[in-house]
């Protein structure tokens, strides 16, 4: 992917182009909010990283600018402000997605790489599927090799979560925004344990697992 | 004159409250004297107006009906009988016709009017002294030409009124000095009471939080404005004790663990980590996240605390509890607690979703942390009698101490027991500055258990929408 990151903090920049760069993607870095819109505006990105406060022209402010120009390129934001009435501000101001500081780098990566995924492959479907696992969004049904699996309703929602990013890490902040609407971290495992019973359900029957505990960062479906 | 400029005891309360108190016991004692006069003096001199109006009503019906001779005579019959009135009848050329004076004291009146006369005249006592009297009367002038007088003498009543009006005027002068002192008394009472609550704010302001203002037991407002004002500085002594200990805490909580990740970091850097100085970076990480964690459960404490955050609307707490319910369920199924919610139907209150839900999310995780296997856990939404909403989480752990429970709710406060287990002590924290702000409270209670493990219920209390 190609992605511009919007930040003034040098070491920040820096920091984030690093672990996207790590992750192999290209990254663009800009220091302030004005340049930053023009690149964003000019150049051909997959996703905008935008730091809510800039000098000059803060982030909500330049996201509105791009979005009213006709830029369609999905943006996370990253900010200290983490209330839920700021992220609503954010993504009233045309934000695909929200992520506090400080955060983990492979809570960026996942988010990015998320966004990716929504740009070129969120079109409306019916029908989901990763190697011989099904689901049907109007049935509310899945398969995994034409063997029915029963699934609570949050289950479901889980499985779709993780079916749309499939491939890509998801943490399991992001499942608690996603899947839960929540915006606070448990003290408890309590999302490891949901993922561990759908993991049960989806995977205990057959012999290659399809979803993956990735050390540190979340979890991975793939086929 | 600006207030500003006032000299230093008018702009006292105290005065003013005085000279308020003065004029409306003034203007109370006037009306009442005004009433006084009335019925008293006012009331004679009418009486004596009323009998006037008739005496001069019969002389004008016997003119009319005989003229003048007929008036002459009637004038000699009353002169005769020797009642309280004077006489006098005039012809047309001014000459005494019958009466009691010689001349008419004032210039006759015009045709066909009256006029009302007060004059002086001559008289002799019963002792035979001479002495000047004042009387009243009407003059009226005659068809026929010729003037007609009534009077009667108003000395005793004049004598009467004097008096009357001289009590009346004394009594409010020594009503308005007297009600001036009255007032002084009372507000100066009132003064010092205020006096007292101002010494004890600059007492505080001069940083005694120990001060409190005096209460003397008579219920009255200033005993009230005390009471608030001590409970409220209670609340701020609490409130800079804990913030003052909060700073410790912070320092005492973060040391550890930054000292743990500077020899973490060491190791790593003289490569004497047993795992290698990778696994000393990573286990580094997870200090700082940990440190992390703290400041954001700070940051978010304040907010809350400050009332900086929360959309407040009509919520179904109900569907909080069932979402937490079954986000839980799994969690506490794997520690092998029996999880156990009874919902109470739909309860709608004013309320901050993702704030109670974190905050019930906190008493959740402190009760799967803190209960040991085997135990179990019960949450419960329910209202109670007064319609307030109470979200009730029941654990069979160890419980708190009743002396340690208002403890364990401030800031950072880890009883012993709970030492050894993660987390930042801001849980119950977080959770009781949730619920005052919804204006309600947390509880913390006895879980019901044997006395060897009584258990803890926390109550979040809701009021009523």
């Amino acid at each position: 992917m190609r992605v511009i990151v919007i930040e003034d903090d040098a070491d920040a920049a820096a920091f984030v182009k690093g672990v996207l760069n790590e992750a192999g993607h290209a990254v663009d870095v800009c220091g302030d909010g004005e340049s930053g819109l023009n690149k964003a505006r000019t150049g051909d990105y997959d996703a905008l990283v935008v730091d809510r406060m800039l000098p000059g022209m803060d982030g909500l402010k330049l996201l509105k600018s791009y979005r009213d120009a006709g830029g369609r390129a999905p943006a996370l934001f990253l900010s200290a402000l983490g209330e839920v009435d700021h992220r609503v501000e954010g993504l009233q101001a045309g934000g695909d997605d929200y992520l506090v500081k400080p955060y983990a780098p492979s809570e960026l990566v996942a988010r990015v790489e998320a966004l990716g995924r929504r740009a070129t492959g969120d079109i409306p479907t019916t029908k989901l599927s990763v190697g011989g696992l099904e689901m049907d969004l109007l049935a509310r049904t899945v398969h995994r090799d034409g063997q029915k699996i029963d699934l609570q309703p949050r289950e479901f929602r889980l499985l779709e979560f993780l079916m749309r990013h499939a491939g890509q890490v998801v943490t399991r902040t992001m499942l608690l925004e996603k899947v839960w609407d929540y915006h606070f971290d448990p003290q408890t495992n309590v999302i490891d344990v949901h993922v561990s019973r759908l993991r049960g359900k989806i995977d205990k029957d057959f012999e290659r697992p399809l979803l993956h505990t990735v050390r540190g960062a979340g979890y991975r479906l793939e086929a | 004159m600006k207030i500003g400029r006032l000299p230093a005891l008018v702009r006292t309360t105290t005065f003013r409250l005085a000279l308020l108190h003065a004029s409306i016991f003034i203007l109370f004692s006037a009306s009442l004297l005004a009433y006084l006069y009335y019925e008293t003096a006012g009331h004679l001199g009418r009486q004596a107006e009323a009998e006037l109006n008739a005496e001069f009503g019969e002389l004008s019906a016997a003119y009319r009906g005989g003229g003048l001779d007929r008036l002459k005579q009637a004038v000699t019959e009353r002169r005769e009988a020797r009642g309280k009135f004077f006489y006098l009848l005039l012809d047309g050329s001014g000459q005494k016709i019958e009466g009691d004076f010689d001349v008419l004291p004032l210039t006759s009146a015009p045709l066909g009017q009256v006029v009302e006369v007060n004059f002086e005249y001559d008289a002799r006592t019963i002792q035979g002294q001479p002495s000047r009297r004042s009387a009243e009367g009407r003059i009226s002038r005659l068809s026929e030409g010729g003037v007609l007088m009534v009077a009667y003498d108003v000395g005793e009543l004049g004598e009467m009124n004097r008096r009357i009006t001289e009590v009346v005027w004394r009594s409010a002068a020594v009503g308005f000095v007297l009600s001036l002192i009255g007032g002084v008394v009372i507000s100066r009472s009132a003064a010092q009471r205020a006096e007292q609550l101002a010494k004890t704010t600059e007492g505080v302001m001069g940083g005694d939080l120990t001060r409190r203002a005096p209460v003397f037991g008579s219920g009255d407002e200033f005993d009230r404005l005390s009471e608030q004002l001590n409970a409220m500085l209670a609340k701020l002594e609490r409130l800079v004790i804990s913030s003052r200990s909060a700073g410790d805490s912070i320092a005492h909580d973060l040391r550890s663990p930054l000292t743990r990740l500077r020899n973490r970091l060491e190791a790593g850097l003289r490569d004497t980590d047993k795992d290698g100085p990778r696994a000393a970076l990573v286990r580094s990480i997870d200090d700082v996240d940990g440190v992390l964690d703290t400041f954001n459960a700070i940051l978010r404490l304040s907010r809350v605390q400050a009332g900086a955050t929360g959309s407040f609307r009509r919520t179904n707490v109900t569907g909080i509890t069932d979402e937490l319910a079954e986000l839980y369920q799994p969690v506490c199924e794997e520690k092998r607690l029996a999880f156990n919610y009874s919902p109470q139907g739909d309860l709608f209150v004013l309320a901050d979703r993702d704030l109670i839900a974190q905050a019930m999310s906190n008493l959740m995780d402190n009760a799967v942390k803190y209960t040991p296997e085997g135990g179990a856990i019960r949450l419960e939404a329910r209202r109670v009698s007064d319609g307030d909403v109470e979200l009730v989480v029941v654990d069979t752990g160890p419980g708190i101490p009743p002396d340690d429970r208002e403890r364990a709710v401030e800031r950072f406060v880890r009883l012993e027991q709970s030492r050894s287990q993660p987390g930042s002590g801001l849980g119950l924290s977080l959770a009781s500055a949730v619920a005052e702000a919804h204006s309600g409270k947390l509880v913390l209670g006895d879980g019901g258990g044997p006395p060897t493990r009584p258990g803890l219920s926390v109550t979040l209390r809701l009021p009523a929408a």
